[in-house]
């Protein structure tokens, strides 16, 4: 640290009077953290003390440092990203992510692109949200929202003691480099900006939700108010989540260049993982609010997700499990470990120990309702999760009782697909299930779906599809989309047929009403958006996971190679030469399209090579170029993908996106009082 | 009484499908992760994967498709030999991760070969 400062080694070509600033700045950044650590601290404990004496000054003052120290970490951040924009190598962490020829916003990005900087963030990210998540948090009683900052202190301090003891982005370097070691080129791309930053928000905004159900638990409440009071947030980490699953994949399936989107590899599956926790949780707490039924399913499933949340950033940054990404294998390891059992702990006692109190009121859900397809859904994700789980620490289990033994995604596919067909299943039918109990009604609006399921599956076999898990893929894919898309015209419906009955009168009026109805039911019709959005998506997936076409070739300039209907020709190849890197070009001609994969060598890098695909994409299939090499007879070798449907997993995931927005925004009632009146309905004698 | 009856049978039917597909899903599917050594040591007759590093001796030929090269995990070596398109990072000093199985001629015949994937994680301290 500051001790191994050496001042006579740096640059010379630099002032000398700045030569005190980056001093000045590294302990400026580790003095905020150092005190937004004492603040999280003292809120943790003083929360905790005045929930109990439900002293309500106290609870303030606790609150307060909460909020304290969120501004100190906002503090330590905007040290560390001046340190990376003016080229600070003194610092480390500066010099490890970054290099003079770095474009600016990567150099900006690489706030949250290194380990230390990327706990920061989360650090950051938490304070932020959790004191946003605190500030109307009074209206759920004191004692709630005391204990509700403790929890949410406590964890804010567990990652200040990383950041302060074991990783600190403001350690300097005994000699200051003149240049960085640069960012690898596979990370110099537009997904390095949006994409870790996007999962790590969702990872850290779960933090809330968990944070005030365990202070529902430990007050002993067992009501929805903290259901309520967290909707949006856990809301926002689940469409933080989608946006930044799709965005890997899009960054994997754009940069990679190995045809694909998904992998089954550990880094991937502890980011899917508590996105399935997230998304089962969002659609039980609904039984709670709507039937004031399974809660302590809710807290236990919250607790999964968060405890599923640790447990993926613990396998990430320890290098415990074997990937295809390596991680440094650093000290925090241990304390993540430490971190996720005293979580899991806290969690399973709480649990225990108040179960007692959560009995649920009345009967349980008939197995055919609304409610039963929900606990149902429910079931099925927490196997997938189950699965994806097993997968995962199979090689960690197998390494500790004898020889290590990994799965591959054969693995993935055959154990976790007929889950999520059966999952398809339950959504197509879920959202025409009336609460309590279907009927009649029920039955009669089934024959939508189906009727698009037994249409797609005859165009199927009349097209000579014959691979049985496809037969029953894609007809669900559409009987879900279907189910969306007669939700929406239902209103419309009503609309349609007041049009008849005034024959001749129609008007604004009638569309005013429906388009009326959709703004007041905007959570519902917002989130059928996010299902709608959803299957388009697994369209996508289903359709390039069964009909993907692959060919390696060797051409000779001018000649052609024919695939899936697709006619490719071989031009030429040339080299170019660009600011930080040189490509190898090779010209492909589709149509009357040219396609330029090319292979770029980034000489200040030891000569790392980089592959830039080629991709056109069109509705129906992407054509996914790959330049393998130049051999020396001037032939050159590609590997060519046919990809169908890829598209719609890009789109599909902004339509989500979308509906979580669109569910949300300008929601005028507050949310506790929507959860009180739920509750006066649905418990009247409780 | 009788739902929660029926739901406890939902629930165990679901637990005893999730674990049937992982019971079947991971015997047919599940490798061995391997060291050089081992590999050498063992002769394991069905697919692993194999850790090692790359060695100076890669000979490419096929316009780059077809790929021979030594991996080696500091006590033991072994040929592999590759047909497809290689991760961008491929070159001598990185480790890899073959997929295949080992030949009776002794050479691994990988199906895939992965590289460890440099992350934002994992810069090298700088040292000087």
């Amino acid at each position: 640290m500051p001790a191994t400062f050496s001042p006579n080694a740096r640059r010379g070509s630099r002032p000398r009077l700045i030569h005190s600033e980056p001093v000045i700045l590294a302990f400026l950044g580790a003095g905020a953290l150092l005190a937004g650590l004492v603040m999280a601290g003292f809120s943790a404990l003083l929360s905790f003390w005045a929930g109990w004496r439900e002293d309500g000054v106290m609870v303030q003052v606790g609150r307060r440092a909460f909020y304290a120290s969120a501004v100190m970490i906002f503090l330590a951040s905007v040290v560390l990203e001046t340190a990376l924009l003016t080229h600070d190598f003194s610092l480390a962490y500066v010099t490890e992510h970054t290099d003079l020829s770095t474009p600016t916003a990567l150099v900006a990005a690489a706030f949250y692109g290194g380990q230390e900087g990327s706990l920061l963030y989360w650090a950051l990210l938490l304070g932020v949200l959790g004191s946003a998540s605190l500030v109307a948090s009074a209206t759920l009683g004191r004692r709630l929202a005391a204990y509700a900052a403790g929890v949410m202190a406590s964890i804010l301090s567990f990652f200040l003691v990383v950041l302060v003891l074991v990783a600190s982005p403001f350690d300097i370097l005994a000699i200051t480099p003149p240049d960085g070691l640069g960012l690898n080129p596979v990370l110099r791309d537009g997904g390095m900006l949006i994409h870790p930053p996007v999962v790590l928000a969702g990872f850290a905004s779960f933090a809330i939700p968990f944070s005030f159900a365990a202070a529902a638990l430990l007050a002993g409440r067992s009501d929805a108010a903290w259901i309520a009071h967290t909707r949006r947030f856990a809301l926002m980490a689940w469409g933080l989540q989608s946006a930044g699953l799709v965005l890997g994949m899009w960054w994997a399936y754009h940069v990679l260049g190995w045809g694909g989107y998904w992998g089954w590899d550990p880094v991937e599956n502890v980011a899917l993982m508590p996105w399935l926790a997230t998304t089962a949780y969002l659609h039980s707490s609904q039984v709670q609010e709507r039937r004031g039924r399974l809660q302590a399913w809710n807290f236990g499933l919250v607790m999964v997700a968060f405890l599923l949340v640790v447990f993926g950033t613990f396998i990430v940054r320890s290098g415990v499990v074997p990937s295809v990404h390596t991680f440094a294998v650093s000290a925090i390891g241990p304390w993540f470990f430490a971190f996720l059992l005293l979580c899991a702990v806290f969690s399973a006692g709480l649990l225990t120990l108040r179960a007692g109190g959560l009995a649920s009121v009345g009967e349980p859900a008939p197995v055919v309702s609304r409610e039963g397809a929900l606990v149902l859904q429910n079931l099925l994700l927490m196997g997938v999760i189950a699965i994806v789980l097993w997968g995962t620490i199979l090689p960690l289990v197998s390494g500790m009782l004898g020889q290590e033994r990994v799965v591959g995604v054969d693995y993935y596919q055959r154990a976790a697909g007929p889950l999520f067909l059966v999952i398809l299943t339950v959504m197509a039918a879920g959202p025409l299930l009336p609460w309590r109990h279907a009927g009649a009604p029920f039955l009669r609006a089934m024959r939508w779906p189906l009727a698009a399921a037994l249409v797609v599956l005859a165009g199927l076999l009349s097209g000579g599809v014959r691979s049985v898990p496809a037969l029953v893929a894609m007809p669900l894919v559409t009987a879900v989309g279907a189910t969306c898309i007669f939700e929406y015209g239902r209103p419309l419906a009503k609309v349609w047929r007041a049009r008849r009955t005034r024959a001749g009168r129609i008007t604004g009026a009638g569309w005013a009403r429906a388009s009326n109805l959709f703004v007041k039911n905007r959570r519902r019709y917002g989130a059928y958006l996010a299902h709608l959005g959803l299957v388009v998506l697994v369209a996508g997936v289903a359709a390039s996971h069964f009909w993907q076409q692959e060919k390696d070739v060797a051409l000779q300039p001018g000649q052609s190679v024919f695939i899936a209907g697709y006619t490719l020709t071989y031009v030429g190849a040339e080299e170019r030469q660009l600011a930080d890197h040189s490509e190898l070009v090779a010209a492909m001609r589709l149509g009357g399209r040219t396609l330029e994969p090319a292979r770029a060598t980034y000489a200040g890098l030891g000569g790392q090579s980089l592959t830039h695909v080629a991709i056109t994409s069109s509705p129906v299939a992407d054509v996914y170029v790959v330049l393998a090499g130049i051999g020396t007879d001037g032939s050159a070798s590609f590997r060519i993908f046919i990809n169908p449907l890829v598209s719609w997993i890009w789109t599909g995931g902004a339509i989500l996106i979308l509906g979580v927005l669109a569910g949300n925004l300008g929601e005028r009632r507050p949310a506790v009082q929507l959860a009180a009146a739920s509750l006066r309905r649905t418990v009247p004698a409780a | 009484m009788i739902a929660s009856l029926k739901w406890g049978m939902v629930g165990v039917v679901v637990a005893a499908c999730v674990g049937y597909l992982v019971y079947s899903a991971s015997g047919g599917s599940s490798e061995y992760y391997v060291t050089v050594s081992e590999l050498r040591a063992h002769r394991p007759s069905g697919d692993v994967r194999v850790a090692g590093v790359v060695q100076t001796d890669v000979q490419r030929s096929e316009g780059g498709l077809h790929v021979r090269f030594t991996e080696n995990d500091g006590t033991a070596v072994v040929l592999v030999d590759y047909r497809g398109t290689l991760p961008d990072i491929f070159r001598p000093g990185i480790t890899v991760v073959a997929e295949g199985r080992l030949g009776a001629d002794g050479v691994f015949h990988a199906r895939n070969v992965l590289a460890k994937c440099p992350s934002r994680f994992s810069t090298a301290p700088y040292t000087q």
